[in-house]
Order: structure tokens, then C-alpha cells, then sequence
């Protein structure tokens, strides 16, 4: 049997929203622990906002909440915003259950999703992701072996042995975006298989404008950016780096000119990762994206 | 806002010279087509599934327990299931957490087409307005937020928000054999707001971009026509908006997804069967007065314009003296071709 820490990193996110997402996380591992999936189980919250997000009521109900369906749960305000694999890491390194599941604070997850995720995560397999809804992500992934290049922080279970392996999240180098992406590159480098779960479903509460198109934040387009570059760095691709540094040099948005002037200066203070996969086995750049993509 | 049958009331009646017993009939037909809303939630939602394809009503079931708004019920209306399916979608249902389970029935529907599950569910229906969702389609978390807070000032209109389309297939996934494949990004091919004259060429409005309001099915009597192989819901859209109005909320709320490699309605229903349920969704839009709202008086007489010319542009074609000044244009088209190039020997020459 196995125990689970459910962990979720909280940066001004709204009290609904959270009690939402934890109500649907006590459910989902109650019903794992009924299916036998896992035994012990908790819901850890690290807080990076600027001030705690929980008023006392609140964090005793969802206490009380977590509590009624079997699991426990504890709650941290760092005091500083660590990032989201920051946030993860200092979590993680609190705990002491077998197996880690990272969910997005703005995600709900299905009744089974945990279970799901649980029966993928078998020998030799390093991380698994869900599916997100409604916005799929696109990346391919292998239909009968679940097979991908990379698992999606939003809702990500790994076991606490590979996490250690190999270092947790590299949260020196990434702030957020792409963290993500480079632990599964480390997972695989390391021998295990990452892989994507499409039965294990997570509601990612993301929406579209009236034509389509996701708009995202400034802080999105700022550290997505800014992973970029730094991703293409520390997987030794050298000819991705010039070719992004071409494109924001020749970009006359202000996001990019910054992102730019933060990474020369990275450079200069001699703060950029150290450089792996020199052969280029796990990290794939196509087409501006870290998978090649269904659509 | 008002319903659109109350509107054109109304406007008679206000004018000056109308007889004042209008405005009291106006009255009666407010108070006739208010709903009797004592209990109940604000909107019912109608799951249609046949049981078939657990793992995108899984998908679905997810998609509502997440909305922002939880002011709804659901109904899942349980279609001609074998006896695996109905087993499967019962597991669905009752794995979901209690408040939502609590809020959960399912009607379980035997024979009849794609209308007969509807019209079951609606008898039970208790929400002051009703949405019809398929198993296999998807929303966003303000799908009913939205429709809430267009109601506010609907004034009983049917309530259209806007869709997006996916492009999907099935494929066995690692544990689950009816697994699927999306193929597509949600792409806004529907236009933005609905239309009432180009509707009735054609429907551009899925079925779960709608709220109708419950007056609609208890006041006026509407159900979902079970004589329709396909095309029910466009149907009761033509017929409702025609008497009630339509307010749109121009959110992108929801997913139709569109299925490849013969999975859609398109291929599960010949095309003699569409072309037998159009002609009589048309037959009955005939049968009765048409109520257009505002503006569509403007947008009738652009469209006979531009018949008008295109009739006149055939019958030039059509006509003799066309055919016969054919050499002239010719004659016409090669000056003209050949215009720059005289010009250029010209000016070479410098005979100008």
C-alpha cells in the first residue's frame, strides 16, 4: 500500500476556488484509499502570496473537510513568493509519503483521477500526468503506452523516491513555466518513462476569448518566456538559444526585451544551469513547443 | 427585456391612438407568461447519453461539477442504454462527490428518437431554465455563470452563448478501450450572436450554447418534436426565438465536439433522414406566424436587394443582346490586355 501527499501551491488564488479544488482532491483520494489505490493520504498547501490567502475559518473547514474523508492536511505560509517548483520542493521536503501528486489550485479533479493516476504510476515509470479540461494540451503522447515527452505540473503524480533522485524541481533556474518540463527531462535521463494518463482528468479553469483564442497574463507571457530560453540553455541547445535570442532582439515587445537583458544578465553573473543532455536524448524543441504537437 | 411576443404587444399598445384594453391584454399575457418559479434551482441541465461513450460523459459530469455557479440540477437522460452501459453511466454518476451526486438524477428512457429522452427529462425538469448538453461535449466553468447573468435581464428570451468546435476521434487509451483522440484547437467557426433570418437557412447554434426558459416548455406548451429524426433542437430554437426572443451572451462558454472516422450524427443519420427532418422543421415554421424582432425589417430588405440584382445579373447573362455583344467585350478585353504593352513599344520608340 501506498501513502500520497496531494500538494498545492496557493498565490492569491480566491477561497472559492480553493475550497473547490480541495473538496474535489478529499473526494478523489478518498475514493483511491476505498479502491485501494493508497492508504494514508494528505492535502498539503504551501502559501506563497503575500499574505496568508486563508482567513481561520476557512482553513478549519477545509481541515474539517479533509479530515471527514479520511486524509489530514497542513497548511504553510511561506512569507515569500517561491515560485511554483519552489513552493513544491519546500513542501515535499516536509512529508514523508511515498508518492507526490502537484495540482494546480485552480484545477478540480475527477472522482477517480487520483486512482487513475495511481495505476499508471507502475515500476519503472517516473511521472505521470492527467488530461486537462476543457483546453486539451496538445502534445502527442503514445495512446496504448501513455508514452509523452514531458508531464504537465497542473496535476503531476511522481514518486517521492524519483523526486528526490533527481533533485525535485530545479527551482534555482525556473520560477514558473517549464519547470515542469525540464523534471520530466531529468526523470527520463535518470531511466525512467514519464507518462500521460488521458482517463485521469483534471478541470483546469482556463477560458477563451469569443474568438478562440486563450489570452494570457503578463506573468505568463514574462516567465513562459523566460524558460524558454533558460530550457534551451541547460539541454544544451545552443542553436535554440540564438535562434530565440534572434526573434526577441528583433521583437519590439517590451516583455522580451526584458527577458533578454535578465538572461545576459544571468549570463554574466555566471547564474545560468549547468548544461546536460549534451547528446540531446530527452529534450525536444520543435517548433517552439517542448513536444511535437497533435494540432 | 422582454419576451418578443410581449414586445410586440406592448409596442401596439403604446401607441396613442391604440385602444388602452391592449395595454391591459398586454398585462394578462406578462402575467400569463411569467413563470411559476416557487422552487427549484435556476437551471436544469439535461445530460442526453446512450451509454456508449463513458469516458467523455466522464468528461462531462466533470465539466459541470467544476462550474463556477452550482445553481443547477442535472438530469441525465439515459437513452436506449444496453445493459453495460446503463450499469457504466450509474457508476459515473454515483462516483461524484455528494453535494453534486445529491443534485444528480437520471432518467432511464426506452425507445423513441433523439427527442423522446429530452421530453422525459424535461416533465421533470425544475429549473427556471432548461440546457441540453450531449455526453460528449464540453464546458468551461462559466457556462452557467454566464447563462445566470444574462437572465437577469432576459426577460424570458431563450439565452444564447457562444460555442467553440474541437475535432475529435476515437482511440483506446492505455486502460480504456473507448478512449478518444482530440485532433483540433477550439477553433469559433459559429457566429458571435444569433441571427434570426439566417438561422432559418441554417443552424448555427449548438444545443448546448441555449437556456430556455421553463415558460417556453410550461407556459407555451413547447416539446422536443418526436417525429424529427435530427434536427430537434433547431426546431424548438426557430419556433421559441420566433416567439420569445433570443439575448445573447457573447462568452465562449462551451465545446461541441465534432467526431471523425463515423461517429457524428452526420454519419449516424442518412442524408435522406436530414433532408426528411429539415423540410419539416420548415413546413411547421410555415405553419405558424413568424414574429421577427427588431431590425429585421432592415436586414430582409438588404437580402431582396441583393436578390433583386443577382436576378437581374442572371437574366443579363441569360439574354440575347449579352450573348451577341460577346465579340465587343472580347474586342474590349484584348485593348485593354494590350494597352500596357502598346504603350510600352511606344514609349520605347518614343513615337509619343
Amino acid at each position: 500500500m501506498t501513502s500520497l501527499s496531494i500538494q498545492t501551491i496557493l498565490y492569491e488564488n480566491s477561497p472559492q476556488d480553493i475550497l473547490r479544488s480541495v473538496c474535489a482532491l478529499a473526494h478523489a483520494a478518498q475514493l483511491a484509499k476505498d479502491a485501494r489505490s493508497v492508504n494514508d493520504w494528505e492535502i498539503a498547501v504551501g502559501d506563497s502570496s503575500p499574505e496568508p490567502v486563508f482567513a481561520e475559518g476557512l482553513l478549519a473547514q477545509l481541515r474539517e473537510i479533509v479530515e471527514a474523508a479520511g486524509g489530514s492536511f497542513r497548511y504553510q505560509f511561506f512569507g515569500a513568493n517561491l515560485g511554483h517548483g519552489g513552493g513544491h520542493n519546500v513542501v515535499a521536503s516536509q512529508g514523508k509519503s511515498d508518492v507526490l501528486v502537484f495540482v494546480n489550485p485552480d484545477g478540480v479533479v475527477a472522482p477517480d483521477a487520483l486512482a487513475r493516476l495511481m495505476a499508471a504510476l507502475g515500476p519503472g515509470v517516473g511521472a505521470v500526468d492527467a488530461r486537462q479540461l476543457p483546453i486539451e494540451h496538445p502534445k502527442e503522447f503514445n495512446s496504448r503506452t501513455g508514452e509523452t515527452a514531458w508531464a504537465s505540473g497542473a496535476c503531476l503524480a511522481t514518486a517521492r523516491e524519483v523526486f528526490d533522485s533527481v533533485g525535485g524541481f530545479d527551482d534555482d533556474t525556473f520560477f514558473m513555466y517549464c519547470d515542469d518540463v525540464d523534471y520530466s527531462w531529468r526523470v527520463k535521463l535518470a531511466g525512467f518513462a514519464v507518462l500521460h494518463q488521458p482517463s485521469a482528468r483534471l478541470f483546469h479553469d482556463k477560458r477563451l476569448s469569443s474568438g478562440a483564442t486563450y489570452l494570457p497574463g503578463d506573468a505568463e507571457v514574462y516567465y513562459s518566456a523566460e524558460a524558454a530560453l533558460l530550457l534551451a540553455h541547460k539541454y544544451s541547445r545552443q542553436d535554440v538559444v540564438d535562434r530565440i535570442i534572434s526573434a526577441f532582439q528583433a521583437s519590439a515587445s517590451p516583455v522580451e526585451v526584458k527577458v533578454l537583458a535578465e538572461f545576459e544578465r544571468r549570463r554574466a553573473e555566471h547564474r545560468l544551469p549547468a548544461q546536460i543532455d549534451p547528446g540531446h536524448d530527452v529534450g525536444q524543441f520543435t517548433s517552439g513547443n517542448y513536444a511535437p504537437h497533435r494540432y | 427585456m422582454t419576451s418578443l411576443l410581449i414586445d410586440l404587444l406592448d409596442s401596439v399598445a403604446q401607441s396613442p391612438h391604440a385602444d388602452p384594453a391592449l395595454l391591459t391584454a398586454a398585462d394578462d399575457l406578462r402575467a400569463a407568461l411569467t413563470p411559476d418559479v416557487t422552487h427549484g434551482p435556476f437551471l436544469t441541465v439535461i445530460v442526453r447519453t446512450q451509454g456508449r461513450r463513458i469516458e467523455t460523459l466522464k468528461d462531462a459530469l466533470l465539466c459541470l461539477a467544476a462550474q463556477s455557479c452550482q445553481d443547477f440540477d442535472v438530469i441525465v437522460a439515459d437513452h436506449d442504454s444496453d445493459e453495460v452501459g446503463a450499469v457504466a453511466v450509474r457508476a459515473a454518476v454515483d462516483e461524484q462527490a455528494v453535494d453534486f451526486r445529491s443534485r444528480i438524477s437520471i432518467a432511464e428512457v426506452s425507445g423513441g428518437g433523439r427527442a423522446h429522452p429530452l421530453n422525459v427529462a424535461l416533465s421533470r425538469a425544475t429549473g427556471q431554465y432548461i440546457a441540453i448538453y450531449d455526453d460528449d461535449d464540453l464546458l468551461f466553468g462559466h457556462w452557467v455563470e454566464t447563462f445566470r447573468s444574462a437572465a437577469e435581464t432576459a426577460g424570458n428570451r431563450l439565452i444564447r452563448a457562444q460555442v467553440g468546435l474541437q475535432n475529435v476521434q476515437p482511440e483506446a487509451w492505455p486502460d480504456a478501450e473507448a478512449g478518444f483522440l482530440t485532433l483540433s484547437s477550439i477553433r469559433a467557426e459559429y457566429p458571435e450572436e444569433y441571427d434570426q433570418l439566417r438561422h432559418i437557412r441554417v443552424n448555427s447554434s449548438p444545443f448546448m450554447g441555449w437556456a430556455f426558459p421553463r415558460v417556453l416548455f410550461e407556459k407555451l406548451g413547447f416539446r422536443f418534436d418526436e417525429e424529427l429524426e435530427v434536427c430537434e433542437d433547431w426546431d424548438v430554437i426557430l419556433r421559441g426565438a420566433s416567439l420569445l426572443g433570443v439575448t445573447n451572451a457573447t462568452e465562449l462558454t462551451s465545446i461541441y465536439r465534432r467526431w471523425e472516422n463515423g461517429r457524428s450524427s452526420y454519419d449516424v443519420h442518412d442524408l435522406e433522414e436530414w433532408q426528411r427532418s429539415e423540410s419539416r422543421v420548415i413546413e411547421k415554421l410555415d405553419a405558424m406566424p413568424l414574429v421577427l424582432d427588431r431590425g429585421a425589417a432592415t436586414q430582409i430588405r438588404q437580402v431582396l436587394v441583393f436578390e433583386d440584382a443577382a436576378n437581374a445579373h442572371a437574366h443579363l447573362l441569360a439574354g440575347w443582346t449579352w450573348r451577341l455583344a460577346t465579340p465587343i467585350r472580347i474586342g474590349v478585353g484584348v485593348v485593354k490586355r494590350a494597352r500596357p504593352f502598346v504603350g510600352r513599344v511606344l514609349r520605347r520608340f518614343h513615337l509619343r
